[in-house]
Formats: structure tokens, sequence, C-alpha cells
């Protein structure tokens, strides 16, 4: 378990990393907290040429906010986030599955932008930019581009960046204050890739029907996937367990993974059905909390 | 005709027990403060001049001819000095050591044929690990593909594709056992209980690997340091393989960090290092990495598939016990069938029926070499036995604890022969449950359980098992299975060396690689403590070489603390006696009139006129013509301590012989939580009680029972080195086979209690394999307990969250 040998990059600024990467091409692999890349090279499964390392790149470790735009930097740490109460507040979404990322071991070395580039169709973060419909922006030698994120995860560990170009910052629409989150994993063991995970994001109307709920699935397809057809059923809907139960029942028809190791194609697909249950009635409840709790004020 | 003798009872038990200053409290241990500052001193900190280091090419194919290596594009690449292969083997060495078959050969480099994924096909010496690593991506291997064996019950069948050409087939071994009339037992029983059970592969998955470094020495010695646990008792088998005499060959200890049965005998890796070190001409290192851990150890785990049955009276009395099992042993038999010889010394578990049938086939597949994991096959035996228990209580309607109370065998029962001869030295099985029961309010849960289920539709189980725990094996259990074995050992020896030195401080020299990461240290100078009167962290312990080493055997079969005590106790009478005697001329008293007390001989009745060990200490080596006419200077004493308690089995194997008599027991009770549409669990309570006879210190024994349940619940619920029906293997990384960690391992409820061993020193028993004996009974029992409205039944290990939802599924679908 050593890795093939491989040029090592160290540069200090982002323009010099863009540079390095338009050279070297798909020959060069970013290495940012090493998660996922290193276990990868000493075990052979990657065999770049070049590694450029962004971890001195200080342009990318900011986390900025305007009114409803969330941006953090592809080298911030997903524990930064994990307690950070400015994106808590922002995006709840994140605060409740970043602590289902690995163990805080993994996420004080993680990057919000090495998950989101890695593209693992079971991890958290490229599931909630699904969900939430971020914008993953991406540089090259010509310039920055704005990818949405369902046009990003392109399939197994595949993303839509051009050789050229790295990810520089995923921008999250900020939650609306009404709006209520849930997010509910299944793995074998704590800190496990997600054998079945559903992230969603609802609102209520007055009459407390569900009036925009966004339903993300991880760990049920090589990419992070949106449940559209669960979306569809509960919008306009009654937020109460039977309707949800019925209406997660549609998730099924998303999960493409099949038999493996640690889950029958069948399993999973129960799985995603509860999750998505679960996910919508957390996320209900939070909502109908938010509502009380703002009426109340 | 079987050997019986009445052996040596020790003076440990019952009221006369004597007071112990140091055994039995809990003490830290004192191999902890150089481990937690880092100063292991682990294979992979060693470097020694002009070391290089070994990468292996490993099978990706199960089974196949190999057609050609071709080297060359390895060779020529900067720093890799050498690569060798099957044929380099076959000509400079012989075969590994064997327990098994003749018939099935081994070397550490496959010859001619791979047969499983993993096996070794080339070694690449280079100037560092990269580099090798680097060269074994360059060689270019042709296989001739062979039919798979994959599964141990087709490996039977008449037309399957056979592994090794020489043997015939791929039954390893065969053979039934029958102790009483099982027919009569089960055609007399109010109700037979029949399953069919598959307790799947698993394995001991210390944080270091097992590695060696070999050196081509002065003299023409061959050096070995190694972490490898038993190599002072099989050295000379390492030698015969490498063909060199066994007195060139020098094997030094080297603390292993970990091995619950991984570094057993470990023998493929210092093997392959000594030859690629012989080869060479240089020092080679060769340290597993995980990779090749998880595929290629020595010691994956029991794989085995049961058909059993069980007869009930009316009244839950157990009539006895029919098994029928196949064992996977995988690719090569190193060990024989020994892994059910252990399964044998406690087949009626704590329970007093009489008759018993085993019958055992061992197939050969295409996979990793089984070997030893912590419980070396009983720990399977316990589950089964514990699977029929709870069906036979559900379906008697009998409660889990009544029905085992009814079958205990009782304290005055003691020494108690099993069916097979094998004999339990003493116990309190009803004594145990009653610990646990005390430390459980299982009426509080019973209610719970009926409540969550009613008012908030939440599934609790409850789940307990009862199971023995033996300890101290005797050699006997690898061969009693053949009628003519060609090594019939009965050997099974601990030695121990103390030196006092000239200022009075003590040096205690064990003779067997006995650090694992375990308490050797903890227990050897707990008990020279307690015979001298010093603090134990005043000794300094250190390990022979093989070329001084006495006899001694290792850890293994929870043998370690018994035996070592034994050899302790039995050097520090002899040197007892010797600073008596020392004392007793100096102040011109009789022998019999001095005793020794807190470090020091004394006048009985007169403690003024002592003698301190500096003084005497320095009689013994500087003022010889102070000593008695006589005696020689110096203060240093060994022992040998035999097996306490063992005897030949019959020679129509009627009768198997006493070959693990130091019996202990426990009771685990698990309360869990489980969730029908995830198949996920957790544990609301864990109530664990031992009996390991006298305990020596109950901290480091919990950690043995912790450790040990720990690693019960991986086999159970996490656990699995599996391999597809192709034979490709699916758990070659941590990614796959999981391992719990804290998140998932309860806090473990410890009790014990005490009934202590007539047959050893002190009254101690072994405890070492801890709770892995008991876990995966008690977790399957809870998981049937929790979903039994869904008709849930625990029939293969590990569980994993989508059976329990099949499961589920399958019940709400039937309505």
């Amino acid at each position: 378990m050593k890795p093939p040998r491989f040029l090592y990059c160290d540069p200090d600024t982002l323009d010099a990393a863009v540079a390095l990467k338009a050279q070297h091409g798909f020959d060069a692999l970013m290495l940012a907290g090493g998660q996922s890349l290193m276990p990868m090279l000493n075990m052979r499964l990657a065999s770049p040429g070049v590694l450029i390392d962004i971890n001195g790149i200080t342009d990318l470790q900011r986390v900025v906010r305007t009114d409803d735009v969330l941006e953090i930097g592809a080298g911030v740490r997903q524990s930064a986030i994990e307690s950070d109460e400015q994106v808590h507040a922002a995006v709840p979404l994140l605060a409740r599955a970043v602590p289902h990322i690995g163990h805080v071991e993994n996420r004080h070395r993680g990057t919000v932008g090495g998950s989101i580039a890695h593209a693992d169709g079971a991890a958290e973060l490229p599931c909630i930019a699904v969900t939430l419909d971020a914008v993953i922006v991406v540089r090259g030698a010509s310039g920055e581009r704005e990818i949405p994120a369902k046009d990003f995860f392109q399939g197994f560990l595949s993303n839509a960046c051009a050789p050229d170009e790295l990810v520089v910052a995923v921008r999250f629409p900020v939650t609306p204050a009404a709006a209520g989150t849930g997010f509910v994993e299944v793995a074998r063991r704590e800190g496990d890739f997600a054998l079945a995970a559903a992230a969603v994001q609802a609102e209520l109307d007055e009459q407390g029907r569900i009036s925009r709920i966004a339903v993300g699935l991880a760990g049920v397809a090589a990419t992070p996937v949106r449940a559209t057809a669960v979306e569809d059923r509960l919008t306009g809907a009654a937020a109460d367990p039977d309707t949800v139960a019925a209406a997660a029942q549609l998730a099924a028809d998303v999960v493409t993974t099949g038999d493996d190791l640690h889950a029958t194609a069948a399993y999973r697909k129960h799985l995603a059905t509860t999750v998505v249950m679960r996910a919508v009635l957390a996320a209900v409840a939070d909502a109908e909390q938010r509502t009380q709790n703002g009426s109340a004020s | 005709m079987t050997a019986t003798q009445d052996p040596a009872r020790t003076t440990e038990e019952g009221p006369d027990r004597p007071a112990f200053t140091y055994i039995g409290k809990d003490r830290r241990r004192v191999e902890d403060p150089r481990l937690l500052v880092g100063r292991g001193g682990y294979i992979a900190d060693m470097k020694l001049p002009g070391m290089l280091h070994a990468a292996i090419l490993r099978s990706p194919v199960p089974h196949a001819r190999i057609a050609s290596i071709d080297v060359s594009a390895a060779l020529e690449i900067p720093g890799v000095v050498a690569v060798f292969t099957g044929e380099d083997v076959k000509a400079h060495m012989d075969p590994c050591m064997n327990f098994g078959p003749a018939t099935i050969t081994q070397y550490p480099i496959a010859v001619d044929k791979v047969r499983y994924v993993g096996e070794a096909v080339a070694a690449v010496v280079a100037e560092n690990r990269y580099i090798a690593e680097d060269g074994v991506d360059a060689i270019v291997v042709e296989y001739e593909e062979l039919p798979v064996v994959s599964d141990p019950r087709a490996a039977l069948e008449p037309d399957a594709p056979v592994l090794h050409e020489e043997h015939g087939s791929n039954l390893g071994y065969e053979r039934t056992f029958e102790f009483g009339d099982i027919t009569a037992a089960l055609e007399s029983a109010d109700l037979v209980v029949e399953d069919e059970l598959h307790w799947g592969r698993s394995a001991g998955m210390p944080m270091e690997t097992t590695g060696a470094i070999a050196r081509p020495g002065h003299n023409g010695v061959l050096e070995i340091y190694c972490n490898s646990l038993n190599f002072s008792y099989l050295q000379f088998l390492l030698a015969a393989a490498l063909r060199i005499p066994s007195n060139k060959l020098k094997m030094q200890p080297v603390p292993a960090g970990g091995s619950f049965g991984s570094k057993f005998t470990a023998h493929k890796v210092p093997t392959l290092a000594g030859f690629l070190a012989l080869r060479t001409g240089r020092p080679v290192c060769y340290l597993e990495d995980r990779l090749d851990h998880l595929m290629n150890s020595d010691h994956h785990g029991s794989d085995r598939y049961y058909k059993v049955r069980m007869g009930f009276t009316k009244d839950g009395l157990i009539t006895g016990l029919d098994v029928d099992v196949v064992d996977d042993y995988g690719a090569y038999m190193q060990f024989g069938v020994g892994t059910h010889g252990n399964a044998l010394s406690q087949a009626v578990g704590p329970y007093r029926f009489r008759d018993l049938r085993y019958r055992l086939r061992a197939a050969v597949t295409n996979k990793c070499q089984q070997g030893a994991y912590r419980g070396f096959g009983s720990e399977v035996h316990n589950w089964v036995l514990e699977r029929l228990v709870e069906q036979g209580a559900a379906k008697l309607g009998i409660a889990p604890e009544e029905i085992r109370k009814r079958n205990f065998v009782l304290p005055e029962e003691f020494p108690y022969k099993i069916p097979g001869g094998n004999v339990y030295d003493s116990g309190n099985y009803p004594g145990v449950l009653e610990k646990a029961l005390s430390m459980i309010d299982l009426e509080h849960w019973r209610k719970e359980k009926e409540r969550l289920r009613r008012e908030e539709n939440r599934y609790i189980g409850i789940g307990i098992a009862t199971t023995q725990e033996r300890s101290v094996f005797s050699s006997t259990e690898f061969w009693f299975w053949f009628d003519e074995p060609p090594f019939p050992i009965t050997s099974s020896p601990e030695s121990a060396t103390i030196t006092i030195d000239p200022t009075g401080a003590f040096q205690l020299l064990l003779h067997c690689q006995a650090m694992w990461g375990n308490s050797p240290e903890t227990v050897a100078t707990t008990i020279l403590a307690e015979e001298f009167g010093i603090e134990p962290e005043s000794v300094n312990v250190s390990y022979a070489d093989t070329s001084r080493a006495l006899p001694g055997t290792g850890p293994g079969g929870s043998r370690f603390t018994v035996m070592v005590a034994g050899a302790v106790r039995g050097a520090a009478r002899k040197l007892k006696k010797k600073l008596i005697d020392i004392a007793a001329h100096t102040l011109e008293v009789a022998p019999e009139d001095l005793e020794l007390v807190a470090a020091r001989v004394q006048v009985r009745g007169a403690p003024e006129r002592s003698l301190g060990l500096p003084e005497l200490a320095a009689s013994a080596y500087f003022f010889a013509l102070n000593l008695p006419p006589g005696m020689q200077s110096g203060l240093e004493e060994s022992y040998t301590y035999d097996h306490p308690y063992t005897t030949l089995p019959s020679p129509d194997r009627s009768d198997l012989g006493v070959f693990y008599p130091i019996m202990g027991h426990a009771c685990h009770i698990a309360v869990m939580e489980v969730d029908p549409d995830t198949g996920m669990t957790k544990f609301l309570d864990y109530v664990a009680v031992h009996d390991a006879g006298t305990v020596v210190n109950p901290k480091s024994l919990g950690g043995h029972v912790t450790g040990g349940a720990a690693q019960g619940l991986g086999s159970t619920l996490y656990e699995e080195l599996a391999y597809d029906a192709d034979g490709q293997f699916r758990s070659s990384t941590f990614l796959d086979y999981l391992v719990p960690t804290a998140n998932e391992v309860p806090p473990f409820r410890i009790g014990h209690v005490e009934t202590p061993s007539p047959y050893t020193e002190y009254g101690i028993k072994g405890g070492g394999e801890g709770g892995r004996m008991v876990t995966p009974s008690a977790v399957s029992a809870a998981i049937d307990d929790a979903l039994r409205e869904y008709g849930m039944h625990v029939r293969e290990l590990p569980i994993k969250p989508a059976d329990i939802v099949a499961t589920v599924q399958a019940a709400r679908a039937k309505g």
C-alpha cells in the first residue's frame, strides 16, 4: 500500500494551481484533505502523474454569505462548516448532514470541494448540493464556470470538470426562514458511506399543506439523485404520515444500485422509501416548529 | 483403555484459600507506560543496516495453473534487487510447516498453481517498499484458469474440481464421533428441534499486521525477528522448511501489535522473510500491509455449515445433540482440524446431557486458509448450542434462564467428565447466571418490551447466553482425530527464569513471545510480586530468543495466565529456597525457622532478625565464602511448568482423554432494539459475567471480556471475509471488512465470579478469549426476541440489516 511515483506541486495561489492543472490536464489530481485520494493512491487505484496540493491556498478557504447565497470555498474543512453558526443559519440541511460524513477526524481533514469533486453517489455533500440546487463553481484556463449541481455529477466518481478545471467553490441558496429540513441516513456503521440517505427541505402553506419540497437521495445510484416523483406527489398534499408514507414508496424507483456486499437491491429500495418517509416527516415537523416560533415572535 | 491419573490438586480452592496481596487487585498494566509513549518496538520500528523490503504479487484469480511469469521488466526498475517465484521456492526450500494432511502441501509462494485470490505468486525485493510495489506492478503472469470451488458443500461432490491433485479430493478430513446413543436420545425426546446454521468467516484484525525481518548473520546463523507468537514451540519446523539446521536459526521475539489468533504460529511471513534473506544474502523486511493481511493471512476464522438436532423432554431437559458440520478450510489445512477438537472440549456446553454425535467434514476450497481466531472454533460450537437451546425454550414455552437452570451441571458434580472424555474441573453455573440476573432487571425490561411495542411501535429484544470458556489447551486436540497420528505430541509447557541481580533487583525472562497487546507482563510480575513481596512495576521483563529459550508454547487457547503463573511460581519456589538457605547459613538458624516476607528473609516469630534481598544477593554474587558449603554463586532459577492435567485418548477414540479441563464459564444478557424497516440494531443494556477462576487482575480480565465481546459483536453483525460464487474476494479493504468501532460497541457491564480451579496454581483459569465465546449467542437471541412476531430466526452470521428487513417484509407480505 504505497503510491506509485508522482510529481508533487504545492502552489500558493489559485492562479498557480489553475495554471498547473491547465498544464497537466487529466494527468493531474488535486490533493485537498486526501480522505479519498490518499487511500486510492496507496492502493494504486489512482496513479496520477502530478499531484497538485491546494491546502496552502487561503483564497479557497473562505465562507461568504450574501443575502440569498452561501458560498463555501473548496478548501473549507468539513468540520469548519459543522461548527459554523453562520452556515447552520443559512443552510440548515448542511448542519444536519455534515456530522454523517465519516468520523470527526475525517472531517477535520476533508474539504467541501474535495467531497464535491470526488462525486461519490453515497456521499452527503453531493446529495445536499443536488437537493438544494447548489451551483458548483469551477475554474480553468479560460476562466470560471458555474455548473448546476444536477449537471455536475455525471456518473460513478465522475464530474463535469474539463481536464483543465478544478472546483473552487460551492454556492448554496440560503434556506427560507420557514422551511423545514430533515436528513436521515442509514449506514452499516457510524461514519460509513450511506446505504441510503435522504435529504429533505420542505415548506408548508397556511393550511399546513406542503407547498414546496425537495427530496434528495444518496447511496442508491451512481450519483446523488432527486426523488422527483415523491416531490410531485407531495407538493400541495397534506403532510400527514399516511400521505407521506404512500408518497415515499415512489422513492424506490430511483434506486439503481444493485446487490453488493452490504445491501441487496430489494433492501435498498425499501430503505430508500424508509429514509425518505422519515426525512420528510422530520422536515415537516421542523417546518411546523419554525412556523410556530415565527408566529410567536 | 484410557489413561487415567488424578492430577495434583492445589490448595487454593475452598474456604482455606489464602489471602493474596497482589493477586486479585485492580492494578494498572505494567506494559502500558512504554506503549503509551510509542516505545512498543514493533517490526515497523526496526531498521537494520542494509535492510531490503519485500512486496508480494498476489493472484487475482482463485484457481489457475501458472503458465508463465515474466519478471524482466521488474528487474529493470532501479532499486529492485531480486524477484522470486514458485520455481525458486520449489528449488531451494521444503514445504511450510503443516499439521494437516501430508498430501496438502504449501509454500510461501505458490508453486505451479494458485488456489485462491491473494495467494503469493512472486516476491519482489527492493531497496524500499515503494520500489518493491513498482516491481510487483511490472510482473506479467499468464494464468490458465481452472474451475473454481467456492461452496464447501459443492466442493465435496464427486465431480467437483480438485484443488490438490495429490490429495485426490477436496475432502480434507472426515470423522464421526458418537458418545452415548444419539438415536435413542432423540427418539426418546418429547421435542426435537432442528436447524441449519452458517457461521460466516471473520478474522482477528490487529492494528499491526504480521511481519518479520530476516538477517543472514555471523557464523551462518539466520536471525528472524518476528511478531509470530509460538516460535519457540515450533522454530525447528521453520528451520526444516528453510533447509537449515535448527541451531542455525535464531528467532528473536518482537512484540506484536495485536493478534487475537492472527499471529498464533503465523508461519508464512517469517518463513518467506527467511527465504528471501537467504537468497539475497541481505536483511529483508516483509511486513504485510492491510491488503496482504485481509486476503492472505494465515488465519481466517471458522466458516462452518451445520445441520443440527437437539432433543428435549417436555420439561426442557436436553436429551442429546446431533451435529453434522462441513467446515470450509480454504485452500490449505495448516492446523488440521484442531478447531473442532476445541469444540469437542466443551461439546455439551454447561449442560448435563450425555448423548452426542459429532460428524465433521473438512472441505478444501479456493479461499484463504483457516487458522485461529479467538475461540479457535469452540466459540462457533457455543453459538450452535445456544441457538438450539433458544429454539427449544421458545417451543416449550420455558423462559430462557429457566431452561438453562434445569440443564446446568451443578457445583457438586465437579470434576465432571463430559461425553467424549474431557473433564470440567470446577464451576458454578447457577451462580454465574444469578450474578448476571442480579445486575440487570429482567422483569423491568420484559415489561418495557411490551410497553414500547404497544405505545411507541418499538421492537426490543432480550437475549441470554450461558456458555463455556475452556482454557489451557493440551496438544492432543490436534491429533486425536487420527487413529495413527504421525506426531502425537502431548507437551505444551511454559517456562520462566527469575534472576535477582547483585543489588536485589528482579529480572524475569519469559521463554515465548507472549506480548501481543495483552497483559503477559502484568500477570507474570503480579505472581512474582505475590511470591516475593516486591512491587510488580519494579521487575524488568524480557523474552528469550530461540538460541536460549527453555520449552515454551506461548499464548493461545486462553492458556498463558495459568501456565506462566505455574512457571513463575515454580521458579520462585526454587529461588526462595536458595535465599532461605543463604540466610540460614548467615543467621545461623535452621532453614525451617525462616520465612520470606515482604522481600526479607526473617526468623519466624522474630522478624527483627532478618536479611533483605540486597544483602542476600550481595552474598550470592560476591561472597562465595559466606555461602553454605557446595552452593553455587548467583541467584537465578528456572522452571518449566507442564500442562496441569491432561490424559491420552483411548486407542479406539471412544474416549478422547482430558485435553482442555480448566473450564471457565460466562453468562451474557443483551437488551437490544431492532428497527424492522432499516435492520439497524442498538444496545439498550448489556451485562457480561465471567468466571475465570481466581482473578489475577480484574482490570485486565475485564479488558479481555470487553475486547472479546466487541469482536464477538463484529463476527455477529459486521465482519465478513466474503467470497462470491466465482471465488473472488470481496472484503479486501476496511471499506468492506467492517470492524466495529467505539460507536458500535456498547459499554459492557462486567461482573466476575470466582470458582478456583483445583488443578492450577492459585486456582487461576484462563479468560483470554473472553466475550467472543458468548456475544454471538446473546445478540442472536436478542434479535430473534425483538422480531419474534415476524418469525425472525438467526441462522447465519453475520446478521446483515438486509436479512432482517427481508424477514420482516416477507412476514408482512404474508399478512
